[in-house]
């Protein structure tokens, strides 16, 4: 088509006088500000204005004309930070995403896998149907079919091998409900073996934080950090793995000119906006904290009241600092001493200060020691409880705080009631079943009780010889449903058990490298695959790092075949012919149980943990005004009408029922606050009292409880125990109780009604009257530097299984083998035989894995995303300059890693860097699909390939187990690379 | 009239990449082109520093200057677009962009370049707003709807702006003077002949 | 050369950051301090001509961060090779127009003999209009994308000019092809009689006998130092041509930068220029400035008088040839004629 100039030049007239209408016009300075996504200081005042002058959105593909745009919210199913997503669906389809500017978490941001979220439900490379291994051939099958035959081999299994040899293996990325559902399905099943991610990332912060002051959680939020005066991150690189938290951290730091002191092996992209930089040697995590507390306590610089008041064990922590002078760590850990004082210092004077951690302090043998050494420099420093303090411990996957919480774990029934009796006991009234008939599900009441096999250990469990594994039989069925296999260690070991199971069931929205790597190990049949949607086809809640309960709406019904993790719960329970039992207070529409059900459910029984002021209504109205909460201290105005002094998303603990309209707790164990307003004590959970040996052999008694120190408002003015009706009645309390109350503790245990605590009183009453008096329902204790009953009550440092330094192993040696969590754990023996074979000598080099912006856990899904895929191509090792100059390595170029097990190998590139110092190499965890420099691609069913396949960096990794929670050790192991 | 410009504000950015794939979603951007991209330089090294680069918008734009069909325009907004009807594939407004921002789809034999895309700052181009013709040639015009582009918004540290020149300038000077840092406004200098004085 | 001069310049500033940080090491003792070393723009710029980093993305030229040259090459592309191509080629044509007046058409002092001497054969003349018919049509399509904009857009209309300036791209890439094939072969065909011998050295002291009067051109053999001039300067032009527009053709291959491409364009499009003024005296030459000329590569043979005139002493070669009885180099006018 022809044009002459001067048309055109119209044209453009036209379009300059629109953009006068809508840009400049329509986009008024203060909504402009808001749009920049400025906050800060003097501007800080805009931060809340509604824009006014703003059309509706329409953006994305242009909707067909005259169809409608509806907004529906949820929260990005990536990360714990919670970023709320915006989508916009019109006729279905999920058009666009708007930045969610009202979320006071992520203010409309978003990292590379938020704002790539709506590719998912396009789902180009999702499973669309459910399939089967047959004859080594993928073949669609109906879902009648698969849940059939899955229920019959499953049922056979429990028939010959018992109901501990079916293996449960849930997901963080699932809802609250479904996760909640998924270890209520373990119980009725019969089994303890339910676990999930947090097993792989947190389970050492959750064990060592809880086994310090209570619970097993990030103490404050990502937005009180802002408070801080001192930020240090230890084990952690949240510009990566946590993007928008760094929002939060940066801004914080800029506005109140913060220390920002960076620990960790790399130079990461979170220490290039350090003020501080310290480089240390991979798996020295404790001796570096001890030097700093060293120098701490040689200079006075210790918070001596709060030690007073509120921590035990002090004098024993002394004892072991003692072993660490600066020399000592400098031999361990490669940091010199000026700059640790210079730091611990900062530290302890420049307050407030926060510690945060992620896997690189988790992830490791002494992974629980660790965790417990960061709380232990907070507490001798005082920093816990307060604004800008605290162990900001950034979780992984979107709902893995959720999952935890639920219960979705070997150790424990929901809400951290543990599995004794009584636990059992507190459930099934929770529930309304019978408590007997819990107990006949099971193959005995031992095993009820008894811990189950972490998920890092399923494989061993399944190709062990069967007295070795403390349950009547190996692990002969794994029903995988949403969690990676690449991301769990020892590759080569998993195939022999992947050869070896009588079942493997996946579902999942995509096959996942369970189904690469088993056809990779000669399975021909006995494997399905269920598609399952993601979270934004769904509706429930999900738990944020910081505590906060959000919840989310179907964005879009479940694309092609594909059903969300509660209706396949609900199925199975169906087959396995106990949906009547386990559903019997829930509703279920269409096979698919109400959300808004499960949550009245799990509040009805979740009183330890404070789960139970979150009804489904709160929450909603919360997601409707999220405008309304301050971007600092997360609460709504107090004269608000339906979200009046709460705090964003209800952050557990929310005592008492519903209608206490407890506000939740921004801030753990913060006495400055009163109960009613979020305030708090730690937690006296492992007694009132201790008995301590006098050097002279006898003992005496040393109180648990705390001295003098209380939360604002509390009538008992010092420490008190946690509360029954028994404590009620001593206080002159229980007159408090209504009636009603009176008679659900009655009902709750009619023999012993004393007995009843606020843990277990259905009620709320014992909730409710503690409250009323000031004071916090589970009691006022210490915190405990020494942690008694852990493997080692002072966190003692102890070498990796595989170490470079093996000068070090004879004085700091791993723990002794043990049988722990029905396996055995022969941790020292591994290290034993690698120091003696030389092996540190053949693999040189320290192999540690992290993560990568782009792509999450194991990868598949995000692997998956044309646009995330793009932008990470290939697996690739991170090589000194100098290692790779003595091995003659380019960067860009391919190499050989080989492992220190196994003989394994893996082919990726070299990126030369300085990132990593010399002899460190690092990976990232998220690749999958190729194994040992071979393609595995044609082993996933066709079209269902991620985009971008690699080698998993845990082909590489090696032996080596937390003695406490079972944690895998990926950040330490030993390599060599050459060019390949 | 507002003149629209890009700050990428280095001291907040992490290389997280959410503008890219923000505008990858935003104007379903196909593999292989990068409107939108994160360059990290001394990577590694203490005083690592990493921008998300794309079009600056420049004044007196390079692109257009050198443009043998003259298919680029500037908008009353400061933001220069071009027609893909008029675009030839040239490659000459790659070698003159002092910020690599112009992208060729590969058609065809040897390195022949099809029509140039580049950041359109979420104002589309020359068709009518917010209708198909346009969507599918420039993607989305946010502008049009009183939004500013997608990647900036969605930004994680709120690195990078854009919109408002003097607005963006007000509030990188008040960072700068609040944290008292700041490596500068990158490719200022180059775009605008300009600089943030701070 | 700018390349070079850019190379030192690089490693210079890379010396002096190293030797500022080897010197501010001891200051700092075990302090890393990442925010406050952060690298600051305005100092990379004053250093570099490009600031170079690192991405994830397989396009390595995304790398580049910022290119300010590109300012440098801007300028030339929309000032200096407007001058440069615009005073080349109407400077030709001045030049030409002037000789033309002064001198009128170079006539064939013994008049038509009638008797013509086989001058080219049809291979010859084949490879010659392939390369000549290619050049015409890359260099209009060339000359296109440098001027018109200027020339021929306003009154074309942007639709209709993008439309041809389209066309005439994928003109220009493709027959670069034929073109190559073209210079290969005369190169091949003709270098034997395009050495320099010592009638060349009398030839150019004569001044091709040219700008003197009649009966004035001093011998040659088949080519004259003029035409192995000419030769020599499309064998080169053309390859040069051919290099730089491959460049061009393949962008960024083999780990071209911006700056290469920048470089290849300037030197396609200022040899480009300096070859079209060539091949438009050339083609004066060939047809309107001497009577006789044209008809060596319309036809093949020229009349017996011009060769003697011109290039006598390939005339006295083929007129021994053609004594020993070698050959058929004499021809009788076709019929038609």
């Amino acid at each position: 088509m022809l044009i002459r100039k001067a048309e055109r030049q119209a044209r453009r007239g036209t379009l300059a006088a629109a953009f006068a209408d809508q840009s400049s016009g329509g986009l008024d300075r203060r909504s402009f500000l808001r749009r920049s996504g400025l906050a800060a200081g003097a501007l800080a005042a805009v931060g809340s204005l509604q824009l006014t002058s703003v059309r509706k959105a329409e953006a994305g593909p242009p909707p067909a004309p005259g169809a409608q745009v509806t907004i529906r919210k949820s929260m990005c199913t990536h990360c714990s930070v919670g970023c709320t997503v915006t989508a916009e669906v019109s006729n279905g389809v999920w058009i666009g995403q708007e930045p969610s500017w009202d979320s006071p978490i992520n203010r409309g941001s978003h990292c590379a896998k938020g704002a790539a979220v709506r590719e998912l439900v396009s789902g180009e490379r999702r499973l669309k149907y459910p399939m089967k291994l047959v004859d080594g051939q993928w073949t669609r099958v109906t879902w009648e079919q698969a849940i059939n035959e899955i229920g019959d081999k499953i049922l056979d299994i429990r028939q010959k091998s018992g109901p501990d040899s079916v293996y449960w293996l849930g997901s963080a990325k699932m809802t609250n409900e479904a996760s909640y559902m998924f270890r209520k399905l373990g119980a009725f099943w019969g089994t303890n073996n339910t676990d999930h991610q947090a097993r792989i990332c947190h389970s050492t912060t959750v064990t060592g934080v809880a086994n310090t002051w209570g619970y097993g959680a990030m103490t404050n939020s990502f937005n009180d950090i802002r408070n801080a005066k001192t930020q240090m991150i230890m084990g952690g690189n949240p510009a990566e793995a946590h993007p928008v938290s760094l929002q939060h951290l940066l801004e914080g730091a800029e506005l109140k000119k913060a220390n920002f002191i960076v620990i960790d092996p790399r130079m990461t992209r979170t220490a290039a906006h350090a003020t501080e930089y310290v480089r240390l040697r991979p798996g020295t995590d404790i001796p570096v904290l001890y030097g700093m507390m060293w120098h701490i306590l040689k200079n006075g610089w210790e918070d001596k009241e709060f030690i007073r008041q509120r921590v035990y064990g002090f004098e024993d922590l002394k004892k072991e600092v003692e072993k660490w002078p600066p020399d000592e760590v400098e031999r361990v850990s490669g940091v010199p001493g000026e700059q640790l004082k210079r730091v611990a210092q900062i530290f302890a004077t420049e307050k407030p200060s926060t510690l945060i951690w992620c896997m690189g302090q988790t992830q490791h043998t002494v992974g629980t020691a660790n965790v417990r050494a960061s709380c232990i420099l907070l507490l001798l420093t005082g920093n816990v409880g307060k604004p800008g303090t605290g162990a900001n411990i950034f979780r992984g996957h979107d709902n893995v705080q959720g999952a935890t919480d639920v219960g979705l774990d070997i150790v424990t029934l929901p809400f951290y009631y543990g599995l004794v009796e009584g636990a059992w006991r507190h459930w099934s009234r929770v529930w309304e079943v019978d408590y007997n008939y819990l107990q006949s599900r099971f193959e005995s009441k031992t095993i009820m009780e008894t811990p189950g096999i972490p998920l890092t250990r399923w494989f061993d469990a399944t190709i062990l010889p069967k007295d070795q594994v403390a349950q009547k039989d190996t692990v002969k069925c794994m029903f995988v449903q949403g969690h990676a296999s690449n991301s769990i260690t020892r590759i080569p070991e998993s195939l022999k058990g992947l050869a070896a199971l009588d079942l493997l069931v996946v579902a999942d929205p995509h096959p996942t490298t369970w189904a690469s790597l088993a056809v990779n190990a000669g399975r021909k049949d006995n494997m399905y695959l269920l598609p399952i949607c993601t979270s934004f086809e769904g509706s429930g809640t999900r738990v944020a790092s910081n505590r906060s309960i959000q919840w989310g709406e179907q964005i879009v019904k479940p694309i092609f075949e594909s059903k969300n993790d509660s209706e396949l719960i609900y199925r199975m329970a169906v087959k396995f012919g106990f949906a009547d039992q386990m559903f019997k207070n829930i509703k279920v529409e269409n096979n698919v149980p109400v959300a808004e059900d499960v949550l009245r459910e799990m509040n009805r029984g979740s009183w330890s943990t404070g789960y139970c002021g979150q009804s489904p209504e709160r929450l909603k109205a919360h997601m409707r005004n999220q405008a309304k909460f301050d971007l600092i201290t997360m609460r709504a105005p107090k004269d608000d009408p339906e979200v009046g002094g709460d705090y964003y998303g209800l952050p557990w603990p929310c005592w008492g029922s519903p209608a206490v309209k407890h506000p939740g707790s921004p801030l753990l164990y913060n006495t400055s606050l009163n109960v009613m307003d979020g305030g708090g004590t730690f937690r006296p959970r492992f007694g009132i009292e201790r008995e301590e040996k006098n050097a002279d052999g006898t003992t005496r008694k040393v109180s648990l409880l705390a001295d003098g120190s209380f939360s604002l408002g509390s009538e008992i003015k010092d420490g008190y125990p946690e509360f029954t009706l028994a404590v009620l009645k001593k206080l002159g309390w229980d007159g408090d109780l209504t009636a009603e109350e009176m008679a659900v503790i009655n009902k709750v245990s009619p023999t012993a009604p004393d007995t009843v605590s606020w843990s277990t009183d259905l009620s709320g009453g014992i909730q409710r009257v503690a409250m009323k008096h000031g004071a916090l329902p589970y009691g006022n204790g210490r915190a405990r530097m020494n942690a008694f009953g852990l493997p080692d009550p002072i966190p003692v440092h102890r070498e990796p299984i595989y170490t470079p330094r093996v000068d070090l192993v004879a004085k700091y040696p791993t723990l002794p083998d043990a049988k722990q969590f029905r396996m055995p754990n022969i941790g020292f023996s591994v290290q034993k035989a690698a120091v003696d074979k030389g092996i540190a000598k053949d693999f040189p080099l320290i192999l540690s894995s992290g993560r990568l912006v782009e792509y999450e856990g194991g990868g598949e899904e995000t692997r998956s995303n044309r646009w995330l895929a793009e932008l990470q191509q290939d697996m690739f090792i991170e090589i000194s300059v100098a290692d790779a100059n003595e091995r003659g390595i380019k960067d860009g170029g391919w190499v050989w890693v080989t492992g220190a097990e196994n003989a394994s190998k893996a082919r990726m590139k070299a990126l030369v860097t300085e990132r990593v110092g010399k002899g460190v190499a690092w990976m990232p965890y998220h690749f999958g699909g190729w194994l040992g420099g071979q393609d595995l691609r044609g082993n996933y069913p066709k079209g269902t390939d991620p985009i971008v396949l690699g080698e998993s960096a845990n082909t590489i990794t090696t032996y080596g187990y937390d003695p406490a929670t079972g944690m895998q050790e990926p950040k330490v192991t030993l390599c060599q690379i050459k060019a390949a | 009239m507002a003149r629209m410009k890009v700050l990428c504000d280095a001291d907040r950015c992490i290389e997280c990449n959410a503008c890219v794939t923000a505008c990858k979603n935003e104007h379903e951007i196909p593999w292989g082109i990068n409107r939108r991209r994160v360059v990290t330089i001394n990577d590694g090294k203490p005083g690592e520093r990493s921008i998300s680069m794309a079009c600056m918008h420049c004044t007196d734009a390079p692109c257009a200057a050198v443009c043998p069909v003259n298919c680029f325009y500037t908008t009353a907004d400061a933001v220069v677009l071009h027609s893909k009807d008029l675009c030839i594939g040239c490659g000459y407004c790659f070698y003159a962009c002092p910020f690599g921002a112009p992208q060729y789809p590969k058609v065809g034999n040897f390195g022949s370049r099809g029509k140039m895309d580049k950041c359109t700052f979420c104002a589309g181009g020359p068709e009518a707003d917010n209708t198909k013709a346009e969507y599918e040639k420039y993607g989305a015009n946010r502008l049009a709807e009183g939004k500013l582009p997608l990647c900036a918004e969605m930004c994680s540290t709120k690195s990078l702006l854009a919109g408002d020149s003097d607005v963006i300038a007000q509030i990188y000077k008040e960072r700068v003077s609040k944290r008292g840092y700041g490596s500068g406004a990158w490719g200022w200098q180059t775009a605008y002949r300009e600089n943030i004085a701070t | 050369m700018a390349k070079l001069a850019v190379q030192i310049r690089f490693i210079a500033v890379a010396l002096a950051l190293a030797l500022m940080l080897a010197l501010a090491a001891p200051a700092s003792a075990q302090r890393v301090d990442p925010n406050a070393s952060a690298v600051q723009e305005q100092q990379l710029l004053k250093g570099l001509s490009t600031i170079q980093g690192r991405g994830s993305i397989p396009d390595v030229k995304s790398y580049t961060l910022e290119h300010p040259a590109g300012r440098d090459w801007r300028q030339f592309h929309t000032v200096w090779l407007k001058w440069i191509g615009g005073l080349a080629i109407i400077g030709m044509l001045a030049m030409l127009t002037i000789f033309y007046m002064w001198r009128g058409r170079m006539r064939i002092e013994g008049g038509r003999s009638g008797r013509k001497l086989v001058r080219f054969t049809g291979v010859e003349r084949f490879v010659h209009w392939l390369t000549a018919s290619t050049f015409v049509i890359l260099g209009i399509t060339g000359l296109n994308i440098t001027f018109g904009r200027a020339l021929i857009l306003p009154w074309m209309g942007p639709e209709a000019f993008s439309a041809w300036s389209e066309y005439a791209k994928y003109v220009h890439n493709y027959l670069s092809f034929a073109f190559t094939i073209g210079v290969v072969l005369m190169f091949l065909m003709w270098i034997g009689q395009n050495f320099p011998t010592a009638a060349d050295i009398q030839w150019l002291k004569a001044g091709g006998g040219m700008l003197k009067g009649h009966h004035a051109a001093p011998p040659a053999y088949k080519f004259n130092a003029g035409q192995k001039i000419l030769y020599w300067l499309i064998i080169v032009g053309g390859v040069a041509m051919i290099i730089s527009g491959f460049m061009l053709l393949f962008p960024f291959y083999y780990g071209l930068n911006v700056g290469d491409m920048e470089l290849a364009e300037i030197f396609h499009g200022v040899v480009g220029v300096m070859f079209v003024a060539l091949i438009i005296a050339h083609i004066y030459l060939g047809t309107l400035g001497m009577e006789g000329a044209f008809e060596a590569m319309s036809e093949g043979t020229v009349d017996l008088n011009w060769a003697k005139e011109h290039h006598s002493l390939w005339y006295q070669q083929e007129m021994q040839r053609e004594a020993r009885g070698k050959g058929e180099p004499m021809v009788t006018p076709t019929p038609a004629e």
